[in-house]
């Protein structure tokens, strides 16, 4: 109960100070919360940007587009790693090295290759969803106990059943956990891509936004993009509690 | 041995594959420059990659220093007084998961460009996910050698140098080793974002750093600089 009072009353402190500090500054940067509601309200109510709806479907639509193809070339890529021996070895850490370039270093040449449109921020948004998801699907593999998988073949088991029944559970945490990443990292690299440059979409109306120091349309603006990311992430962790009931 | 064999074996193939696909024109070599092109391409703008390269290593490195002081510093201290942990993690934890490039135009508003917003926006990247770390670390720290230092006397300076600090070095080493990455992604994101733009006039641009020099010639669309004689004049 106090640990929650306290809370609120740093949140107030926090949106009090903003509120002094934007007052101050040049109303051009400084954007207090105050300001903040009617922009939002202009933005909701469709005033400030008409298209807010199409921008939101479509960045939507891409990061949609990007998270199904990460998840196909994912698993397929993690499981072709996972079930060869010596191509795991080889490509598992070749696979762990590419993760670790900073992939922004890449959109530029995703930019040049597949245009300004939805294609280049679906590129980018896979780009960033595959690795996790290839990579968890590597690692889970690994995770099971291959004794548990000799017996179950001993006793008769054919390959799906030995998948479906002893190998999916043991490695089902961490592939739900690589599931989740990837989609979290998907909504991030389609943002990314769409702010660096796009033509529509919801990173297309913040640089616009920002682009003219409309700053309170700016702020609304990444509320509402703020809402799409947290309301991707929550419905992965339901999905991701599921799953986990499901093994137990 | 045989791994290693494999592994070679795919780089070669991927080089040459990539070398074939743009001499037999399946894509435009403009946008996909062979290998055979960039190798030249690469000598030509070497002295210039290599001074963006320095300029966005010294930034990297100034926005790591700071993650990891910041980072470890409050990771401790956040972690390790009950009261604050409580009240504070939520808000960490939000501000760890929020994509960053949203508040970037903002940054770059009031920072303007060059090096500051880049140590900056360097700095946000790296210091969140260390912190959540070495905070998780100081709150999983065994309770029972805390206890046993308390009762064999032992001050708070002595429970936090001689317990807790050695019990979570493996923590901020993994932070440590995951910062590095996060800030130079940062770094590179401000170089692309914030190099040149609508506003160039209103605030002071400087033109530097490899993520500069890398949308400077994704803009011009010179992949390689090696199409003599076509295209723009070379800057």
């Amino acid at each position: 109960m106090k640990v929650v009072a306290l809370r609120l009353v740093l949140l107030a402190l926090f949106l009090g100070a903003w509120e002094v500090a934007g007052r101050r500054m040049n109303p051009l940067l400084g954007i207090p919360p105050s300001a903040v509601l009617p922009a939002l309200r202009d933005l909701l109510l469709l005033r400030s940007y008409p298209d807010l709806v199409a921008s939101l479907v479509l960045t939507v639509r891409e990061i949609a587009t990007a998270y199904v193809l990460a998840v196909a070339a994912g698993l397929g890529c993690g499981f072709m790693l996972g079930m060869h021996r010596l191509v795991g070895r080889a490509w598992g850490p070749m696979l762990g090295a590419l993760y670790a370039v900073p992939a922004v270093v890449w959109y530029p040449s995703l930019m040049l290759f597949f245009g300004l449109d939805a294609a280049s921020k679906i590129a980018f948004g896979f780009l960033l969803g595959f690795f996790p998801i290839a990579l968890a699907v590597l690692a889970g593999i690994r995770q099971v106990n291959p004794q548990l998988v000799v017996v179950a073949r001993a006793y008769g088991a054919g390959t799906v059943t030995v998948f479906r029944r002893v190998m999916l559970p043991a490695m089902l945490f961490t592939l739900v956990g690589g599931l989740r990443t990837g989609l979290a990292l998907c909504v991030i690299g389609v943002i990314v891509g769409e702010i660096l440059g796009s033509k529509a979409g919801m990173g297309a109306l913040i640089n616009h936004a920002y682009g003219l120091l409309r700053t309170g349309d700016y702020v609304a603006l990444v509320l509402v993009t703020l809402t799409l990311v947290v309301g991707s992430d929550v419905l992965a962790s339901l999905l991701e509690h599921r799953a986990r009931r499901w093994t137990e | 041995m045989r791994v290693r064999i494999l592994q070679l074996v795919t780089v070669v193939a991927g080089l040459a594959v990539w070398e074939v696909a743009a001499r037999s024109g399946w894509v435009d070599p403009l946008f996909v420059p062979a290998p055979s092109a960039v190798a030249p391409a690469l000598r030509r703008i070497g002295g210039d990659a290599l001074a963006g390269l320095a300029d966005t290593l010294g930034k990297t490195a100034l926005a790591y220093v700071l993650s990891v002081v910041l980072g470890v510093s409050a990771g401790i201290a956040v972690g390790s007084v009950r009261l604050l942990r409580d009240v504070l993690s939520p808000y960490l934890v939000a501000l760890y998961g929020i994509p960053k490039i949203l508040v970037l135009p903002w940054i770059v508003l009031l920072l303007g460009y060059g090096t500051t917003p880049a140590v900056f926006y360097g700095t946000l990247h790296g210091f969140f996910p260390i912190m959540v770390l070495v905070m998780g670390a100081v709150r999983d720290v065994d309770h029972t050698l805390v206890t046993v230092a308390r009762s064999l006397g032992a001050t708070t300076w002595q429970l936090y140098w001689k317990v807790l600090l050695p019990a979570i070095v493996p923590s901020v080493l993994v932070g440590m080793r995951l910062g590095i990455v996060f800030c130079l992604l940062g770094v590179l994101v401000v170089e692309m974002f914030a190099w040149d733009g609508p506003r160039a006039g209103l605030v002071r641009q400087r033109l530097s750093g490899t993520g500069a020099l890398r949308s400077h010639r994704a803009r011009l669309g010179r992949v390689d600089r090696d199409r003599s004689g076509a295209g723009p004049p070379q800057r």
